[in-house]
């Protein structure tokens, strides 16, 4: 008779710490926050793999015009520049000054003019290298015919060198760099999103006193640990979305084969999210707990903020060089960790033994703050009004 | 039979007997502190099975304290809250249904969503909760909202979804601080019915109020606290017996302080030629009627019996003093 989510609670009693974690995950699955976040972080990156891949395919051809005799070279330059990975479009132009006039104004990349066996190239400020080779070696070709060499020996004299690649190298650097700076904005992101949402989560059921009603009937301890378990899953979702996303616009792009948009990279950046969203959440949640408004939140929280705006700038501090000194310490300390190790982990080889430092002390640090939260939550749950002082809240 | 009779007679039958008492819930000698304000002093009274408590007091007296720690959600410095003879657990907190003072629901979920929610909480199933949901939204006319949001709702029928989820998974007893407080006299009649019906079922049932005629008339017994101590408690007929008598004498004609010669009698009013007099505790008041009857015919010889409210003023007045 009624098709609303709480109508499937069927016949069995569920723990406490299920159903306040139902009730937050269900709550925000159906809000608009939820929806239009996730269409609005997944077309972000979905954007930026789109654009790199504009960027570094280069699948915008070079535009290139002969004129007068050099346009007997047109279709040895297309053959010698497709030999060359070099992507072209030619045309006729008719009129030199009209040539140069288009150059100048960028409809035009390169104006070839002259004789097809002495061409001049003529460009806005550069001509990319092998364009130009492209362009010396069919005008080579045209001198050797014009040389009386029959077609065949010309195009055996002209044949390239061919290249076995044993080792490819990685032009891939800025494409790791792309990657560990993605990683590091969308993890901070939701970190912050799902952080603050812990901290207004708890301030709300002071704010609207159910926190009375509730404390009636559940242990402090589990309601804290039903919503940070809620509100962690819808972000571990949403992280998921993003990922597939991104997974997916990789494989049909083919901007990049790099291991931190691979499934292995993306499992271990939902893994980092996860440490460092129970990290903050619990830590959001001790200092919320002291205020009974939502206006008094952003000024409670702020010691915290400042700590993820930090990792935040450590990123870009680290990016440049993610195995120095700077960025190999910060990742290992557990505020920045979860986002620090995930963008060196991105960005390039990590040895296994910082990874796992890393998550142990995260992991150490949790428990502890896990420890610090119940005991502050549970001591300031119930005290409604003025803001509860930090030690009054810690002695209890 | 009084209503005190009544209340241990319905107690006999119910769970107060399964330890040979029928006090159910004990609140015994409680004390709290806040800083160097005394919050409460030794407060003690107890909640029959089947009874409806009615809890009075002046705006800060401790009522909202008092119910806190009865319920297990604030800690006492001192003394000791039994349920069925035993210090209150956890478990046996949980079956008690509660509606705070400052209320308190989550305002943007809906109502039937939310009272399933909060049965769930106090162990029910899901089903279970949803009928129970929608069944008490059912009994306050509220069936048509119950997929409304919260906050949609007038503050009337806002209270009545607070009532419904104290009630909702079933409780074994009833603390409601203020149930009252901003209803239309429709609504009180509700949920007097209410409250009158869960504790003819066995279910001791302790409210608030500063409605003091709706206490009188709905109450089986009465518990005034004053600057966090109890200063009296019982039925209001208990109370009126420790309370002085009062009289309304007509005598038309009469003049003068006739009544000066009577020991132990004060005039209160004069309404004409009828005059109201209090009577301190053991005077005779056939004395009193003696001295009027040698005054001139006397009309009307009335005894009156002061209402809670005023037992209210009287008790808070000695309490003051």
């Amino acid at each position: 008779m009624n098709a609303r989510p709480w109508s499937l609670g069927g016949t069995r009693r569920l723990p406490t710490t299920v159903l306040v974690a139902r009730r937050e995950a269900l709550m925000r699955l159906r809000s608009r926050v939820f929806i239009g976040g996730t269409t609005v972080m997944t077309v972000l990156v979905l954007v930026g793999i789109v654009a790199a891949s504009l960027l570094a395919g280069k699948t915008t051809p070079v535009r290139v015009g002969f004129s007068g005799g050099s346009q007997a070279l047109e279709r040895t330059f297309t053959a010698s520049a497709a030999a060359l990975g070099a992507k072209v479009t030619v045309s006729d132009i008719a009129d030199v000054t009209a040539g140069e006039a288009q150059v100048t104004a960028g409809t035009l990349d390169v104006l070839v003019t002259g004789s097809a066996t002495a061409p001049t190239a003529v460009v806005k400020a550069a001509i990319p290298s092998n364009v130009e080779s492209a362009l010396y070696l069919a005008s080579e070709a045209a001198r050797l015919s014009d040389a009386g060499l029959p077609p065949a020996a010309v195009t055996s004299a002209m044949a390239l060198v061919p290249v076995q690649i044993l080792q490819p190298s990685t032009p891939k650097d800025t494409q790791n760099l792309f990657a560990g700076l993605a990683v590091g904005i969308v993890l901070w992101i939701a970190l912050g999103i799902y952080g603050s949402q812990v901290a207004q989560g708890v301030v709300e059921e002071k704010a609207t006193r159910i926190m009375e009603i509730l404390l009636a009937t559940i242990r402090p301890s589990r309601l804290l640990a039903g919503k940070v378990i809620g509100i962690g899953l819808v972000g571990l979702l949403q992280l998921t979305i993003v990922g597939a996303a991104a997974l997916v616009a990789v494989q049909v792009t083919n901007v990049a084969a790099i291991p931190a948009l691979g499934v292995a990279g993306i499992l271990g950046d939902l893994f980092w999210f996860m440490l460092g969203f129970l990290f903050y959440a619990t830590a959001y949640s001790a200092v919320a707990a002291l205020v009974s408004r939502q206006e008094e939140v952003q000024s409670a929280i702020a010691p915290m903020s400042i700590l993820q705006i930090a990792g935040y700038l450590l990123v870009y501090a680290a990016l440049p060089n993610p195995s120095g000194p700077l960025a190999t310490v910060c990742s290992l300390l557990p505020p920045f960790a979860p986002i620090l190790m995930a963008v060196r982990m991105a960005s390039s080889e990590v040895p296994v033994w910082q990874v796992g430092l890393a998550a142990a002390l995260t992991i150490a640090s949790i428990v502890g703050l896990t420890w610090l939260a119940g005991r502050m939550y549970t001591n300031a749950a119930m005290r409604i009004g003025t803001r509860v002082r930090f030690m009054d809240a810690f002695r209890g | 039979m009084t209503p005190d009779e009544r209340g241990t007679a319905r107690a006999s039958g119910n769970r107060g007997e399964m330890n040979g008492d029928a006090r159910v819930l004990e609140v015994d000698g409680i004390s709290k502190r806040y800083g160097d304000l005394v919050a409460l002093e030794n407060l003690t009274f107890d909640v029959r099975a089947g009874e409806l408590f009615g809890f009075v007091g002046r705006n800060g007296a401790g009522k909202t304290t008092t119910m806190r720690i009865a319920l297990g959600v604030l800690a006492p410095d001192a003394g000791v809250v039994r349920w069925l003879g035993v210090p209150l657990t956890f478990e046996a907190r949980r079956r008690i249904g509660y509606m705070p003072e400052e209320r308190g629901l989550y305002p943007k979920m809906h109502v039937a969503e939310q009272l399933a929610y909060l049965g769930e909480l106090h162990g029910m199933t899901g089903a279970d909760a949803r009928d129970s949901a929608l069944g008490w939204l059912d009994r306050f006319g509220l069936a048509d909202r119950r997929d409304a949001e919260l906050q949609a709702l007038s503050l009337g029928n806002q209270q009545r979804v607070q009532l419904a989820a104290a009630l909702v998974f079933g409780p074994d007893a009833l603390v409601l601080d203020e149930p009252f407080a901003g209803l239309d006299p429709v609504a009180v009649d509700v949920m007097a019915g209410v409250l009158r019906e869960q504790a003819d079922a066995g279910v001791p049932v302790i409210f608030s109020s500063h409605e003091l005629e709706l206490v009188e008339r709905l109450c089986d017994r009465v518990g005034i606290v004053e600057r966090g101590r109890m200063v009296a408690c019982g039925t209001v007929d208990e109370l009126r017996a420790g309370g002085q008598e009062r009289r309304w004498i007509d005598i038309p004609g009469a003049s003068g302080d006739w009544e000066a010669g009577v020991p132990g009698v004060r005039l209160l009013q004069t309404d004409g030629s009828r005059r109201l007099f209090e009577l301190d505790r053991g005077v005779d008041d056939q004395a009193l009627l003696q001295a009027a009857l040698a005054t001139g015919p006397v009309r009307a010889f009335e005894r009156v019996e002061p209402s809670l409210g005023e037992l209210f003023r009287t008790v808070i007045g000695e309490a003051g003093a």
